[in-house]
């Protein structure tokens, strides 16, 4: 481009430069569409070859480790097998043992925000994202099953049930540090009640209340119901040295 | 000694080999020599495991009955494929029925006789199967494992990936090509190669998943291309972050979330071990747990390593059971981490440096603070000075009290437990306090608090 003088000159370069960026943003934007698009063939393609071929790939050892990294490198699940019939009637094959691995993978990425407490209706939702190749919908009865199929591994991964609700509890009490948390809350007057612990550390009613009740099996908490505004109270004698809550009781 | 004529072989702390990059085992065999009939100097290589990668063909000798691992280290033997020149095919006779089946290949060698890629002499390396395995099926993935040269591939790659990245495209930027097209010149240029590039992509990922051996084929092609998008997207999150929409945003972070479960390339399976399955698993995963349990302070629960371990081992699933029994094997070898099993049912797995000694030596300098010498300590006091959940803290209270460390109280105020000052008081005279120690320095804690 020749340069010319003047105001002109400037404006036409001006205007120039803008066309060349317009075109650069849309060449960029169309470069990401395109992308995407592949990407998403990319992925489909190796979902349905990971169910289809699973035992073929299973057979040779070095293409396996490079379809593994494809599977990783853009995201994909190698885990999609059908339940299909022997799964369904007598518990066999992978199906459950890839959901297992499934519902623990979960469990771990969500621990940071639910403390390893998780209702077994989100988890399903979650595992249907996951799975959302395979064909059939995961019921929260598939869930279970795989769920059940952990045991061996410690009683550290559980089902438990507060209220109507069932929950999934990931974190062992020996590993588990909501206690220390509520603890470090009850230090200030020695008892707490689960709407304080909700509302201090905000944490799902469930989350608090089934951390509370750990306590007072651990011998931890001592509970009083006897208080005026009806709240149960979760006394730590523990943690607050004699004096101090032997003075908050007088008062 | 046998440094001398093969290459060594390294081996992980838990002792698997070290694998070289992209290198996959195929086989496991027990019992196998190693013996040189050219070479009469050649060292017998008795009863080990062999192993056989698509890179080489490795020799451990054998650690579970005998021998420090230091020298077992320094023993184990590595031929690579490369250097293999021809595998006999055994002759079918009725002297062969009788004695162990023996799987025979010629290697080359350098002039003084150590075994190499491209030697100027050559050898025959006999392989004598003790085991019971079975030598046929053995011999097939041999030499299946031989004419695929894997390592050529890898060796190789590093160059032509950098070109083909250079000009963009997937398809091998042969120079011909680049010869014939129309030359990039100006806007148009840069479009119309854009153009190309996505056209190329399309093409090749149509091709390679036409069929399971098209994929096969082009598997290393399409790795690259699957770490080209990955790259791509998420230099991309950072620069325009404002266009991003849910959907995007979800693909991005499955991405990362994925991008912590590529680890192991070589699963140790049933197929490619048979019997020596767990074994062999139990080193594996030994030497896998060292990363998350650093991560995690030194103890981490079973369940979660069977998700990471099997998140590592991709579609090669080992079962709960397998796990356990893998975990349980660790009591044979020499390994730095350990399962334990708590009352409450929960099993974990703890280093060993984490061990009871440590913890105890903690607790005891911690029931030695004057405010501890008089009023005890209790589990959630231990838990918030160690730092470990208060359930934990329990354990090892009463753990430290079975050993006589501590001594317990129970009151309305709950357990609390104390120094065990018993073993300092002398029976025959037990109001006798000695100048230093222990019992003297709970008096004076005692009798300051009294004063008071």
């Amino acid at each position: 481009m020749r340069r010319r003088p003047g105001i002109g000159g400037l404006q036409t370069a001006a205007a120039a430069r803008d066309q060349y960026r317009l075109l650069g943003e849309n060449v960029a934007k169309l470069r990401t569409d395109l992308m995407k698009e592949q990407l998403v063939t990319f992925r489909s393609q190796l979902e349905e070859f990971a169910r289809k071929h699973k035992n073929d790939i299973r057979k040779n050892p070095a293409f396996r480790s490079q379809f593994h990294e494809m599977c990783a490198k853009v995201g994909v699940d190698p885990l999609a097998s059908n339940k299909g019939f022997w799964a369904e009637l007598l518990g066999i094959g992978d199906f459950y043992y890839e959901l297992g691995v499934q519902i623990v993978d979960i469990c771990l990425v969500t621990r940071p925000h639910n403390g390893g407490l998780i209702k077994l209706e989100e988890l399903c939702k979650l595992l249907g994202q996951r799975r959302k190749s395979a064909r059939e919908a995961v019921s929260e009865d598939d869930c279970l099953r795989a769920i059940s199929k952990l045991k061996v591994l410690g009683s550290g991964f559980e089902v438990i049930s507060v209220g109507k609700s069932k929950l999934i509890r990931s974190v062992p009490t020996e590993l588990n540090k909501d206690h220390n948390e509520i603890l470090e809350l009850a230090q200030s007057q020695g008892f707490v009640t689960v709407e304080e612990v909700q509302r201090r550390l905000s944490w799902s009613s469930g989350r608090a209340t089934d951390a509370l009740e750990i306590l007072l099996d651990e011998g931890l908490a001592m509970i009083d119901d006897g208080h005026r505004d009806g709240r149960r109270r979760y006394w730590f004698p523990c943690v607050s040295s004699a004096s101090s809550y032997v003075g908050a009781d007088t008062l | 000694m046998a440094g001398k004529w093969l290459p060594a072989a390294e081996l992980t702390g838990s002792g698997r080999p070290v694998l070289q990059p992209s290198e996959v085992e195929c086989s496991f065999l027990s019992s196998v020599d190693l013996n040189c009939e050219d070479n009469t100097n050649f060292p017998l290589f008795k009863s080990g495991l062999l192993i056989l990668t698509t890179h080489r063909l490795l020799w451990l000798p054998d650690t579970t009955t005998a021998a420090a691992t230091n020298s077992a280290a320094a023993a184990a033997a590595a031929i690579p494929l490369a250097a293999v020149t021809h595998i006999f095919t055994p002759k079918k006779s009725i002297k062969n029925m009788f004695s162990s089946p023996k799987v025979r290949f010629q290697v080359s060698v350098t002039p003084e006789g150590r075994v190499a890629e491209r030697g100027s002499k050559s050898m025959v390396i006999t392989l004598i199967l003790r085991g019971k395995s079975d030598p046929d099926a053995f011999l097939g993935k041999f030499s299946e494992a031989w004419r695929g040269r894997a390592w050529e591939s890898s060796g190789s790659e590093a160059s032509s990936t950098s070109n083909s990245r250079q000009f963009g495209s997937t398809d091998g930027g042969s120079s011909g090509g680049v010869a014939v097209r129309m030359p990039v010149v100006g806007v148009a240029g840069i479009l119309r190669k854009e153009q190309e590039m996505w056209e190329s992509t399309d093409k090749s990922l149509q091709e390679a998943f036409q069929d399971l051996n098209a994929l096969m084929s082009k598997a290393k092609e399409m790795v690259m291309l699957a770490e080209k998008m990955r790259l791509k997207l998420l230099s991309g999150s950072n620069n325009q972050t404002s266009a991003t929409n849910d959907e995007e945003m979800g693909s991005k972070e499955e991405m990362q979330d994925w991008l912590l479960s590529v680890g192991i390339a070589s699963p140790v399976t049933k197929e490619s071990a048979g019997a020596l399955y767990h074994q062999q698993l139990s080193r594996q995963l030994a030497d896998f747990v060292k990363i998350p349990l650093e991560k995690a302070g030194g103890m981490i629960s079973l369940v979660d390593i069977y998700c990471f371990f099997n998140r590592a081992r991709g579609t090669e699933l080992i079962s709960p059971d397998d796990l356990l029994q893998a975990c349980s094997l660790w009591e044979k070898f020499d390994v730095p981490v350990m399962l334990r099993k708590f009352d409450s049912g929960v099993r974990v797995i703890q280093n060993k440096s984490h061990s009871d000694e440590e913890v105890f030596a903690r607790i005891k300098s911690l029931v030695l603070e004057p405010e501890a010498l008089r009023t005890g300590i209790s589990a959630s006091d231990a838990a918030m000075t160690l730092g470990i959940a208060p359930a934990m803290a329990k354990e090892h209270l009463l753990a430290a009290e079975s050993k006589g460390l501590l001594c317990r109280d129970v009151s309305p105020d709950g357990f609390r437990f104390y120094i065990n000052l018993f073993q300092e008081i002398n029976p025959d005279d037990v109001y006798f306090v000695k100048g230093h120690g222990i019992y003297a320095a709970w008096v004076s804690a005692a009798s300051a608090s009294a004063s008071r």
